[in-house]
């Protein structure tokens, strides 16, 4: 009875620190495209200031490639709108691996309590 | 925790910090560089040829500058545009060093605040416990052997009961050395007792406060005779004074130091007749006591001095109370009742004050207290004694105050106990004692009632404890622990 309790407990141990981890993944991504956000920011406030007489260039690997200041104020807005999409996306995605990570610790401590009676129990008939 | 996790935010937030200033100095050196580079043509300088080698070579195009927009986005512009992205740049770190130190200021006002949390709670959890330990350690040990004193009813151990004060070693030495022909075994039993005894004060104070029915009487003169008795073994400071009086009364006294061990002193003497009047008022303040010196005068004296006095006092006092109180007890017109409901008189009468101020008075030294106290106990005698011409009264006269019978129950337990220790049924007018304290005031009932019960113990034993009535046992046992 124990050992079975024993075995469910890790079992779900294993599941709840697996779901941890997804939550925290999610965590960080959901930094990065703020980060993102923040700088498309700026780098659109930075192209409004120039005008047409400068050339833009975007990095494409190791390659610079010019770019209209116009188009290049396009794609930095488009980027913007996106990065926000992806934000709210993973915003609700944590909610709810957060949630399901509060059940399983929930579950887990139940579980735990079961062990701990089982093993009372075990030891007494022992 | 918490204060780890602040302390980490903190020292986080400074390295942050630290480093912005770091990239705001090289803005700064930037910008510099980018005022000068205009000024010539082109520069000779030795380009980087690799990680090991340099080349001489030119800056040519002085003016044009890539400036890095973000996100892998890159503007070609003149320098002074560039002096504008960097100046930008700049304004952006700046807010962010801002916010920083905002958000470190926090933390470090919550760093402070966790740490003085901590440190006041260590501080104190440590000395109050270990001393209050102690003093009851000390004080239980006094009073296990005050009670075998008592047991035995004999003056001289009730003088060394009474001397047998929580805080007074000297009593408690006097006492025990009175108590010494008592057994020591009976200590448990004394502290058996003193449970039953304060289980008993429990029980009437609350029968008192809420029945208010002549039962009241008959149980409290039954639960005076235990606790009296319970007082004699297991004396709480308290109980040694009014045990004394008691005591020296006779078996009658056990009856009178019920409620109100230091109240009994008071009582015992304020019935006079030679015989201590005891109130019966849960001492909630074991440590003061009102002694009736001279007529029905109720003064808080610490629990030592009292029960010194007390002594000293009874044959002094007893008398001149008796009087007062057979007077008070003689009540042929209106003005004799209300003598009785008037604390005794120095010189004048002086109407109680209501019960209701109970506490005030009774930490006040008021004869008031003490009078009304007395009076109440030779009330609750008379009518204890008369129990059935009590109820009877009670009943005629309170048949609206059902409630108010329990006090004028209460007060006719004194008043019979005043009569034994008279050693006489001085049960001239039960009746008419009781009747009058029922009728003179029923609303004075209940609040002379509640004086008793809170007052007498009280009035023994200076109310200074908070409105919550503790019975005097339980007050003694608390003192000692």
């Amino acid at each position: 009875m124990a050992e079975a309790i024993q075995k469910k407990l890790k079992a779900e141990v294993e599941k709840y620190s697996q779901m941890q981890k997804d939550v925290s993944k999610s965590m960080s991504a959901r930094q990065k495209l703020e980060t993102q956000l923040a700088e498309n920011n700026i780098v659109k406030e930075e192209l409004d200031l120039l005008d047409t007489t400068n050339t833009v260039y975007k990095l494409i690997g190791p390659v610079l490639v010019k770019q209209d200041l116009d188009e290049a104020k396009a794609t930095v807005t488009k980027r913007l709108e996106y990065i926000n999409g992806e934000i709210q996306r993973y915003e609700t995605l944590l909610k709810d691996m957060e949630k399901k990570s509060d059940n399983h610790r929930e579950l887990l401590s139940s579980l735990q309590q079961e062990y701990q009676r089982a093993q009372g129990l075990a030891v007494g008939k022992v | 925790k918490c204060l780890e996790k602040v302390v980490l935010a903190a020292f986080c937030q400074s390295v942050v910090m630290i480093f912005s200033e770091k990239v705001s100095g090289d803005y700064e050196a930037l910008n510099d560089r980018l005022k000068t580079l205009p000024d010539q043509l082109s520069y000779d300088i030795m380009v980087p040829f690799g990680p090991l080698a340099f080349m001489p070579g030119k800056l040519v195009h002085t003016n044009e500058v890539t400036a890095l927009l973000g996100d892998n986005w890159f503007a070609k512009c003149s320098t002074k545009q560039a002096q504008k992205i960097v100046d930008h740049r700049m304004k952006y770190v700046k807010s962010e060093l801002n916010d920083l130190s905002k958000t470190m200021k926090n933390f470090e006002a919550r760093v402070g605040l966790v740490k003085d949390l901590e440190t006041i709670s260590s501080s104190k959890g440590g000395y109050v416990d270990i001393r209050e330990d102690t003093e009851n350690t000390d004080i239980a040990v006094t009073k296990g052997k005050q009670r075998k004193a008592h047991k035995p009813n004999s003056k001289p151990k009730l003088d060394a009961v009474l001397h047998l004060k929580k805080e007074v070693e000297e009593n408690e030495e006097e006492s025990r050395d009175g108590g010494s022909g008592k057994d020591i075994t009976t200590k448990e039993e004394l502290w058996a007792r003193l449970d039953e005894l304060e289980k008993l004060e429990e029980l009437q104070d609350e029968q008192d406060r809420l029945s208010y029915n002549a039962d009241m009487n008959g149980e409290d003169t039954s639960s005076f005779s235990s606790e009296e008795e319970k007082e004699g073994d297991a004396a709480p400071p308290e109980n040694g004074l009014g045990q004394k009086p008691s005591w020296t009364s006779a078996p009658h006294s056990k009856a009178q130091p019920s409620s109100d061990r230091e109240a009994e002193d008071d009582d015992e003497e304020e019935e006079g007749g030679g015989l201590p009047t005891i109130f019966f008022s849960h001492t909630t303040e074991p440590k003061k006591v009102r002694i009736n010196t001279g007529k029905n005068t109720m003064l808080k004296f610490s629990e030592r001095k009292e029960q010194k006095d007390l002594s000293k006092r009874k044959n002094k006092n007893g008398h001149s109370n008796g009087h007062s109180h057979h007077e008070l007890h003689k009540i042929s017109t209106p003005a004799d009742i209300y003598r009785v409901f008037v604390d005794m008189k120095n010189g004048e009468p002086i109407p109680r004050k209501s019960i209701l101020k109970s506490r005030s008075r009774e930490n006040s030294v008021c004869s008031e207290s003490s009078e009304s106290s007395a009076a109440d106990f030779e009330e609750r005698r008379m009518t204890g004694r008369s129990l059935s011409h009590d109820d009877t009264t009670h009943s005629d006269t309170s048949d609206g105050i059902t409630e108010e019978e329990s006090p004028t129950a209460v007060p006719l337990h004194p008043a019979s106990r005043f009569e034994a220790f008279s050693g006489t049924v001085v049960e001239k007018d039960p009746m008419p004692s009781a009747v009058p304290h029922l009728t003179i005031a029923p609303p004075a009932l209940p609040t002379i009632l509640e004086r008793k019960q809170e007052e007498v113990a009280p009035d023994v034993a200076p109310p200074q404890q908070a409105p919550k009535r503790v019975s005097k046992f339980k007050a003694a046992r608390l003192l000692q622990k």
